[in-house]
């Protein structure tokens, strides 16, 4: 009983901070006013789309940081999942509610609708990266890498070719292939209820990272980290690599599709399937180069940093890929394995000399 | 005597090349013998067919009765063979405990899911296996370097290490590849003590790649020498250490045939 409780505090306190978040953050016109600081809805906006970079860039972490796979197609698995939650949201919606608009309020019908969606487009998202993650087993590098971006830019080419969205009088006489394929096309996904806000998106940011860090610590994890170190020892010490690999890809695929569902529900539209393209992926690529490969916390400080910089400097977002171009050469240099390297920071031993703590066992199971 | 490896008639070219032919191999359980040749024999290709790193053109091997052809390197693993390697193969960045608990994992039964919500299953074997590891790290002389960085060890201990890695897979049969390769004779001693007793205290065969023919005469019961993919002698230490044809193989034909 005691160990059931310490499997799932952790998640509940999770829920906990992000019900806190969505009560504190102010929307619309209010403001929370700190002297030097005025709080207000932007800021809000902001530390949602913090939360989805911390989920992107967290689960990427597992193919490309500890497996050592290069996986180009995460922004791919986001446009899944964003497209499976809001075909659902909208379409059932519109079958149980009569119209597409979100309800008020956190725990109404229409949240258990978007939870449903949530979970939909992650398994969805995960069945492709099973599918994607195959090629896996025997390309490596660069051309896994060309597989990858491959898939991100077919599935957003196929995007492009869907049907306008049906709204709930077009869909009277709308046969079963316009509603299945009612995607929006190059207009993208618009009237998607909704329902998204902090308390989603950091619950499930904060699971993820939870997850992951567990994943991380046990030995499955460490069987991960095993084909990224050495993949021929890690055959050799019984790691059934291909097995370890395609769930990787599954593992994370399914973390984006969350993701990318919460992303389609923030805004209420999916502006168009560019929005998720290999620019994108590089994004979520970077973030876990430069904080470490295998690092959640690296990762999830990156996505922090790269999340609010180009929000904070307007102008910036347009030399933003010169920029990460110029960061990634200078940190090839200076510190090839990103800011933490595998490790965690409080791991770090550079870290721990800035704290002058005496380094303590981390490794209790 | 039960046979716990047979080996029966392993052939495997690559290209013209025949790396190992006809090669014939009998363990029963308890066994230390030894594999010995000059350079580019084909040891290491002989460690490299059995753990399934490359299929053999001809022949069968089996572990305990069971049939090891056209099983990959993880199951033939999982079987009961593990191996070291002759140029050190240890997950760098990954601590030394680390190393030991990747290898442990052929023990668990408990899936991801286990893990990510913190299961008895999940706790109960993490823990039997992080004690079975340091355990294991205290026989190698390991055990304060736990937390280390498997890469910033000194030679000798990655070298330990990496036999404490494949004795976490809890093997049959242990292959161990030039595990005495650039040590100096004072630790090639210890080392040879190492060997003896782990064979004692893990109750694994030993198969043993090794250069230096003092250690593998000392401590084998059985010696295979090869040459050029072909098995020149089989035997126990002494009849190997008076066979002319390995004499021949390890210091070059007599002078009358030189001279042509
Ligand atoms: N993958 C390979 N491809 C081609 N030739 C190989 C390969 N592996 C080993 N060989 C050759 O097989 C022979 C035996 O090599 P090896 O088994 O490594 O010798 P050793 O007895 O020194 O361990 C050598 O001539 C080597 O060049
Ligand atoms: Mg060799």
């Amino acid at each position: 009983m005691v160990a059931l409780l310490r499997g799932f505090y952790p998640y509940a306190i999770a829920i906990l901070i992000a019900f806190v978040m969505y009560k504190v953050m102010p929307v619309g016109a209010e403001k929370i006013d700190l002297g030097i600081l005025q709080i207000n809805s932007f800021f809000t906006k902001v530390t949602g789309a913090i939360g989805i970079a911390i989920i992107m860039a967290v689960s990427l972490n597992i193919v490309n940081g500890y497996t050592g796979q290069f996986s180009l197609g995460h922004a791919g698995f986001m446009a899944i999942g964003a497209y499976t939650s809001a075909w659902i949201t909208h379409y059932g919606s519109i079958h149980f509610f009569g119209n597409a608009n979100a309800m008020e309020g956190l725990f109404t019908k229409g949240s258990a609708l978007f939870v449903a969606s949530l979970l939909a487009a992650g398994l969805v998202s995960a069945l492709f990266g099973y599918l994607v993650g195959l090629p896996s087993l025997r390309l490596r590098g660069d051309y896994l890498a060309i597989v990858t971006l491959g898939f991100g830019e077919i599935l957003r080419a196929l995007l492009n070719q869907t049907q306008p969205v049906l709204d709930e009088f077009d869909i009277e006489e709308a046969t079963r292939g316009e509603i299945f394929t009612g995607l929006g096309g190059a207009l993208g996904f618009s009237g998607v209820p909704k329902y998204s806000n902090l308390f989603w998106v950091w619950s499930v940011a904060i699971i993820t990272v939870i997850i992951c860090y567990r994943l991380k610590q046990s030995i499955h994890g460490k069987a991960f980290l095993s084909i990224r170190e050495n993949e021929i020892a890690a055959e050799a010490m019984g790691v059934p690599t291909t097995h370890y690999k395609v769930a990787a890809f599954a593992i994370a695929a399914f973390f984006a599709g969350v993701g990318g569902a919460l992303f389609a529900h923030t805004l209420g539209n999916i502006v168009s399937p560019n929005e998720m393209n290999y620019q994108r992926s590089i994004d979520f690529v970077i973030m876990v180069v430069l904080g470490g490969m295998g690092s959640i916390s690296g990762s999830v400080i990156a996505a922090v940093a790269l999340t609010i910089l180009p929000e904070s400097l307007r102008e910036f977002s347009e030399y933003r890929m010169i920029v990460y171009a110029i960061l990634l050469i200078v940190f090839m240099i200076v510190r090839p394995d990103g800011i933490f390297g595998i490790r965690e920071f409080w791991e770090v031993k550079w870290i721990r000399r800035l704290f002058r703590r005496t380094p303590k066992e981390t490794h209790a199971p | 005597m039960s046979v716990l490896l047979d080996i029966n008639s392993i052939s495997l070219s690559f290209g013209g090349l025949k790396a190992l032919s006809d090669f014939n191999l009998l363990m029963n359980k308890g066994d230390l013998q030894g594999l010995i040749g000059p350079n580019g024999a084909g040891k290491t290709t002989c460690f490299n067919v059995l753990t399934g790193v490359y299929a053999p053109q001809a022949g069968e091997m089996r572990l305990d009765g069971k049939l090891l052809n056209g099983m990959c390197c993880n199951q033939i693993t999982r079987a009961g063979l593990a191996r070291t390697f002759q140029n050190i193969r240890l997950f760098g960045n990954l601590t030394v405990l680390d190393n030991v608990l990747v290898a442990s994992r052929t023990q668990i039964r408990h899936t991801m899911f286990g893990t990510v919500l913190r299961s008895m299953g999940h706790l109960r074997e993490e823990r039997a296996l992080h004690a079975e590891a340091m355990t294991l790290l205290e026989v190698f002389d390991l055990a304060h370097l736990a937390h280390e960085t498997s890469r910033n060890l000194p030679y000798g201990s990655q070298r330990r290490l990496e036999i404490a890695r494949a004795l976490a897979t809890r093997p049959k049969i242990l292959l161990l590849d030039e595990p005495a390769a650039g040590m100096n004779p004072q630790e090639k001693k210890l080392l040879a003590e190492l060997i003896l007793s782990v064979r004692e205290k893990f109750h694994v065969t030993i198969l043993l790649i090794e250069h230096d023919m003092c250690l593998v005469m000392s401590i084998c019961e059985r010696i295979t020498v090869l040459d050029h993919g072909v098995t020149i002698a089989q035997g126990t230490p002494q009849e190997i250490q008076c066979d002319p044809k390995v004499i021949e193989a390890y210091l070059g034909k007599p002078m009358e045939s030189e001279a042509i």
